[in-house]
């Protein structure tokens, strides 16, 4: 993604200012930022649903495993890459009777042969531990359930590039973390995926590579750990790690140095609170 | 729970859900076929009725559809009573308006097929999940885009309730009177109105996105993996049924069914 400028249909401002992003296979890029920072915008420029189901003007290129997406129909770039936004409940079709059929929605719809999909339901079932859930009705799930039957129907249509807007932010910590593993599974098999979140001890744990959006750009890149130690994300929006906010108050308490390299992480908090 | 569907191991169940959509269609028809204020009635108590006991769920059918059909049928007998122009057997005045038994037979009958109506189209509703209609719909030709229209039609007014109570609750608890005498109920109608419409679009906004990523939108030869169950005797009952009910409604057109002492 080089030099992206995006607008919303009938919008007076830009809310993607000038955005330059690559995304390797097999890496997990996190996107963080704060509420408004465009996130979503992002995510669905990337996922090809800006522009070509939300209209609005969109400059720049964006290019997904050798396709430009401008030039490429919604069909061929979904084909590529996978969305999981935020509410699970929103992201069930309503045309299934079972949890089974919803995950195989997508490769009915690409018109997978049946004995394949029943192999491709079973392998993503298994590998995401859901299986006990594939008789029961996709609306009986409790959120967690649901949100992990949203990425199942994405893995099964095996993209190179995954999408996930926020997608633990009606979990609880354990699945949270679930859904993090399972992120480092896929880019372990060579997916591409990029996570937007909240969450940053999470992050820091499973991203290879951070970004600050603020204000339509990438404000800031790194490892996570440099990002999160950055003083500045706090005026970005982005917050800090429990670890960073006990050592800023230290250091404003005196307890610490002012020149204390923030910590991001237990051990690292360890190392400077032991000093 | 998205839908209305409650799920029990009876026959009516098991049906092919095109079958049960045919019934419903051929009870219709009948119901505006057959000119005697009875048919519905015996339509209601002869089929409804028993299958919704065969299908176990008799209890919510008479709760859902009570909760729709008892108002309803209360605002027509009355304003019929009222207000039939046929009326001369006088019931009883209030004021200078007469209530007349000409009016409530007319609303009896009007009612009749309404129930029959709003019955039978629960019973499909309660007995048949929606996923496995629009299979089944697929399955027999219909485009998926309009079989999903139709199937996700079934699930919007539970998930409206259910959005509805949610923003219900969140005003009552920030001091909303939202119980009390009709016209409070009427008035609470109006804060609740706009969160609820566009939470509805911002969720119709989100599930398209999420359809168009799995490729809803694509244009190839689709497939199934389960193949809803089709027998011969089923179809060949559909086209008893809707051939009987057809028959009916042409024969009405014709009018040659013999006249009853009371028809309506």
């Amino acid at each position: 993604m080089t030099g992206v400028h995006y607008a919303y249909p009938d919008a007076d401002h830009e809310v993607l200012t000038g955005v330059d992003l690559s995304v390797d296979a097999g890496q997990v890029v996190g996107i963080v930022g704060a509420s408004g920072a465009g996130k979503t915008t992002l995510a669905k420029s990337i996922a090809g649903f800006i522009p070509h189901s939300e209209g609005g003007e969109l400059t720049g290129s964006v290019v997904v495993d050798g396709l430009k997406v401008a030039d490429a129909t919604l069909a061929q770039v979904v084909s590529r890459v996978g969305l999981v936004t935020q509410n699970p409940f929103n992201q069930i079709s309503g045309a299934k009777y079972t949890v089974r059929e919803e995950i195989a929605f997508g490769l009915e719809n690409l018109g997978v042969p049946r004995d394949e999909m029943s192999e491709r339901v079973d392998a993503v079932g298994t590998r995401l531990g859901i299986r006990e859930l594939f008789e029961r009705s996709p609306y009986a799930l409790s959120g967690g359930q649901m949100q992990l039957v949203a990425i199942a129907s994405m893995m099964i249509m095996a993209p190179r590039v995954l999408v996930m807007d926020e997608p633990t932010s009606q979990l609880d910590p354990s699945g949270s973390r679930l859904v993090f593993d399972i992120v480092n599974g896929l880019a372990d098999d060579g997916t591409a995926v990029v996570i937007f979140e909240h969450k940053l001890e999470l992050l820091r744990e499973h991203a290879d590579v951070l970004h600050v959006l603020a204000d339509g750009v990438i404000a800031r890149s790194g490892s996570a750990r440099e990002v999160l130690a950055d003083p500045r994300t706090d005026e970005w929006g982005v917050g800090s790690t429990r670890f960073t906010r006990a050592a800023r108050r230290a250091i404003e308490q005196k307890l610490l140095p002012a020149t204390t390299a923030l910590p991001v992480s237990l051990e690292d908090a360890k190392a400077v609170f032991s000093k | 729970m998205s839908t209305l569907y409650l799920d029990r191991p009876s026959p009516i169940h098991r049906l092919n859900p095109i079958t049960k959509l045919i019934g419903v269609l051929a009870i219709i028809l009948l119901v505006f076929a057959l000119p005697y204020w009875w048919a519905p009635l015996a339509i209601l108590v002869l089929v409804v009725v028993p299958a919704a006991l065969l299908a176990r769920v008799g209890g919510r059918l008479l709760l859902v559809g009570g909760a729709i059909l008892v108002p309803l049928l209360l605002v027509v007998a009355i304003g019929q009573g009222f207000f039939n122009t046929r009326g001369e057997t006088i019931l009883f005045s209030i004021g200078s308006f007469d209530f007349a038994l000409e009016g409530v037979l007319f609303a009896a009958a009007v009612g009749g097929r309404t129930a029959v109506l709003v019955t039978a189209a629960m019973l499909l509703l309660l007995t048949t999940h929606p996923g496995k209609l629009l299979s089944a719909l697929s399955q027999n030709g219909m485009p998926p885009k309009m079989a999903y229209v139709i199937s996700s039609t079934l699930q919007m007014l539970p998930a409206f309730r259910t959005r509805a109570d949610s923003i219900i609750l969140a005003q009552r608890s920030r001091g909303l009177k939202t119980r009390g005498n009709p016209i409070r109920r009427f008035a609470v109608l109006i804060p609740l109105l706009s969160p609820l419409i566009l939470g509805v679009f911002v969720d119709v906004d989100e599930r398209s996105t999420a359809m168009e990523a799995r490729a809803f939108a694509s244009t190839g030869p689709r497939t199934a993996l389960e193949i809803v169950k089709d027998p011969v005797g089923e179809k060949v009952a559909r086209w008893v049924v809707m051939l009987l009910a057809v028959g009916a409604l042409v024969v009405s057109f014709m009018g040659l069914y013999p006249e009853m002492s009371w028809p309506l």
